[in-house]
């Protein structure tokens, strides 16, 4: 068998391979495919469970805890942003909501201009992006929008704004809208169906319930890990140590999980970057009340989105994109406004209630350089970011354009995320009421499931953590292969975007990689 | 102690020195007790209207309690810690005046008294305060409303595919 369970082990245990990749999601998947295919014996590790189909449950109380990290319950330093990221084999692709979309040709240039990172010629992702969409079945979605992302698309066209039909990840797709607990037909083109079971056929390893905790070094050069169990609950335990030695190390534990790795290891950092810049499209919510049904919980959560205004025409300003999310009991009920018979009276209304999400398109502006990764007492890490008042200036801009489209699209009353906002029965009050709201941090709600950078790609190392090729610009044997890598947001969904880069970077190394094992007497 | 904990238990100490109290010390120690103190007193409050008025509201509060014994493992260890505090800190007569304002203990206060309690925190200008009042609020509204028995109000059902 090519699975282990780590909270199994007994005793102390210690593994050696070529290629050791620590993380399973949208970058640890496609590098898992990608070197076994090439030929190289990999060991995948992952903190979180290895569930499948078979095991998922479409209830919030059973998914948010077993697949999310900290039971979806994460939040920035000051709690003022609620995080959502996968903790599963798989990782946030095995949650996440099938959005697929290339990189912006806007933001491909702002890193050519800032970190000197050229994506045209020999590092041309356009190759990568129809690769990866071949590989996961990423089309255009054919069957009708549901009702929530219908008013969305109809908001659009009554006020003459972009919108597009979203391209997904997914085969024999059933419309259920469950994709935020796990696809319980395998219909999700995540990594835990495609590119992982592939790469176990070629005989790569994989171990889950195992979190790294250290990356041993000397010189230039990695020579071993350190890493131990969880329990139940996904805490680390100290019970019994794993030791794995590589010849290749590559990190893809997340935007925040790879930083707080490298952090523990205390890793070369001459730019200073490691952990910072840590970016989210933060993004601010608008409920509307429809007389008739919207049902937000059923349907394909996502396909349709706006970019009307990621792109302003004034640079200077501050970009977002328009989408929704799928509404179910527990989200909705922890994010809904007010406590007693004002939230119950919310509650109430479940099935006629339409959100719209605005994504703020961060890091690209001196006002918004993102947050920080630090270490708590336990070692684990903490995402502090701060909102600064640009950032605020474009959420109040964010929620007028959200009620603006939600009465467009025919909505008796819109609610804007925030606590001291009301239900607002007509375009005018609501236009009159957010310019009233103070954004503040906790008093306006944020939301990120779209976590990027803190261990950027840049040309040259006192811009970045590593090289273009992912490669980290100090330590010879180090790759890290995931969203930490991005430079700045990207004003889409990410998956995409780390998808093709790291099938890029993969055939780089590969190249690179195949001389060194060759020769080495480092196979047994 | 991290600075978090460290300026909540500053409020209760502060308030129980200003009293004459001392020997007081904050406590991160698991407690349920504590824990079921305040959410029998707080989840009646911050779910009046979706809690039913009968009998059935004792068992609709007693699985939301359980609800949160099983979901706070998985939070972070610091954010355990942080929860715990606040219950140890509201279970206890002497630091419960400096959160509350209230020398009466949590349970003896009447649902009005709770709600502008929650709402003194959500306004309060201090960051801590605050930060309990949506800690909790999440926490409480997460663990009520992931139960299938309380979705009766919603006209919701999760699909069953298996
Ligand atoms: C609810 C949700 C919805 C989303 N919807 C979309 C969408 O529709 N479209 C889109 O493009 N993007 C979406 N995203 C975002 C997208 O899934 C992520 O950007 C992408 O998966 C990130 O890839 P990654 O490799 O950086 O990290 P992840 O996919 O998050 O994988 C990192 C993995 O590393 C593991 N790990 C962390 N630390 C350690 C450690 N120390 N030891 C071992 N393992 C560790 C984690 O448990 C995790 O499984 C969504 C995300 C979420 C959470």
């Amino acid at each position: 068998m090519n699975h282990l369970d780590a909270s199994q082990f007994l005793t102390d245990q210690h593994f050696t391979t070529d290629v050791v990749i620590i993380g399973s999601g949208a970058g640890g998947g496609i590098a898992a495919e990608q070197l076994s295919n090439a030929g190289f014996k990999v060991l995948l590790l992952e903190e979180g469970a290895y569930y499948k189909r078979e095991h998922f449950v479409m209830e919030e109380r059973w998914a948010y805890p077993n697949l999310y990290q900290e039971g979806a319950a994460r939040k920035t330093k000051d709690q003022a942003i609620g995080i959502l990221q996968g903790r599963t084999v798989g990782g946030s692709t095995t949650v996440n909501w099938t959005t697929s979309i290339r990189t912006p040709q806007p933001t491909l240039d702002y890193w050519q201009a800032e970190f000197g990172l050229d994506f045209t010629v020999a590092h041309n992702l356009k190759p990568y992006f129809q690769f990866a969409e071949q590989r996961l079945n990423i089309k255009q979605w054919a069957l009708a929008p549901n009702a929530n992302n219908a008013k969305l698309e109809y908001g659009c066209q009554q006020l003459g704004w972009q919108y597009t039909v979203i391209n997904r990840n997914v085969s024999h797709c059933a419309n259920l809208g469950y994709c935020g607990m796990g696809c319980p037909i395998d219909a999700k083109q995540s990594m835990l169906v495609s590119t992982i079971p592939a790469a176990l056929q070629k005989g790569a390893r994989l171990i889950s319930r195992l979190s790294v905790r250290k990356l041993v070094w000397q010189d230039d050069k990695i020579q071993s890990l350190e890493a131990v169990p969880v329990d139940a609950h996904f805490q680390p335990t100290a019970a019994v140590k794993v030791s794995i030695t590589a010849k290749h190390y590559i990190v893809a534990a997340g935007a925040i999980g790879s930083p707080a790795l490298l952090l523990r290891s205390k890793v070369p950092n001459p730019s200073g970057r490691l952990g910072k810049h840590t970016y989210l499209h933060p993004t601010v919510i608008s409920g509307a009340l429809f007389a008739e049904d919207i049902n937000g919980h059923s349907g394909a959560p996502q396909s349709i989105y706006s970019d009307q205004f990621v792109w302003p025409a004034d640079s200077s300003q501050l970009g977002y994109k328009l989408e929704v999310p799928p509404i179910h009991p527990v989200l909705m009920a922890s994010k809904l406004i007010g406590m007693a018979e004002q939230h119950a009276e919310l509650m109430k209304s479940f099935n006629q209630l339409q959100v719209t999400i605005a994504l703020m398109r961060d890091g690209f502006h001196e006002q918004s350089q993102g947050g920080q990764v630090s270490l708590d007492q336990e070692q684990q890490p903490v995402l502090d970011y701060p909102i600064t008042d640009y950032l605020w200036q474009g959420m109040r801009q964010a929620l007028l354009s959200m009620a603006e489209l939600q009465f467009a699209a025919g909505a008796k009353q819109v609610l804007p995320l925030h606590h001291d906002a009301k239900l607002y029965n007509s375009w005018a009050e609501a236009k009159a009421g957010i310019a009233q709201l103070s954004l503040t941090a906790l008093r306006q709600t944020v939301v990120s499931a779209h976590v990027m950078g803190g261990c950027n790609m840049s040309a040259s190392a006192d811009k970045g953590v590593v090289n273009q090729n992912g490669r980290h610009h100090q330590l010879s044997n180090l790759s890290v292969f995931d969203g930490s890598i991005l430079p700045t947001s990207l004003g889409a969904n990410p998956q995409l975007t780390i998808y093709a880069l790291v099938w890029k970077h993969c055939q780089h190394l590969i190249a690179e990689l195949t001389p060194v094992l060759e020769d080495s007497s480092f196979r047994e | 102690m991290d600075r978090r904990q460290f300026i909540l238990s500053g409020i209760a100490l502060g308030a129980a020195s200003s009293l004459g109290i001392y020997g007081w010390h904050s406590s991160f120690n698991e407690n349920n007790d504590n824990r079921d103190l305040v959410l029998s007193a707080l989840l009646p409050a911050l779910l009046y209207a979706a809690l039913p008025q009968d009998t059935t509201m004792a068992e609709q509060v007693n699985r939301t309690k359980a609800a949160v014994s099983d979901f706070m493992p998985f939070l972070a260890k610091r954010q355990q810690q942080e929860l715990q505090q606040l219950f140890n800190l509201l279970a206890n007569q002497v630091t419960q005046l400096a959160l509350t304002g209230h020398v009466t203990a949590l349970a003896q206060l009447s649902i009005a008294q709770r709600w502008q309690l929650l709402i003194a925190w959500r306004d309060s200008y201090l960051a801590v305060l605050q930060q309990a009042y949506h800690g909790l609020r999440e926490l409480l509204f997460a663990a009520y409303y992931g139960q299938p028995e309380h979705w009766q109000a919603l006209d919701y059902t999760a699909p069953k595919y298996r």
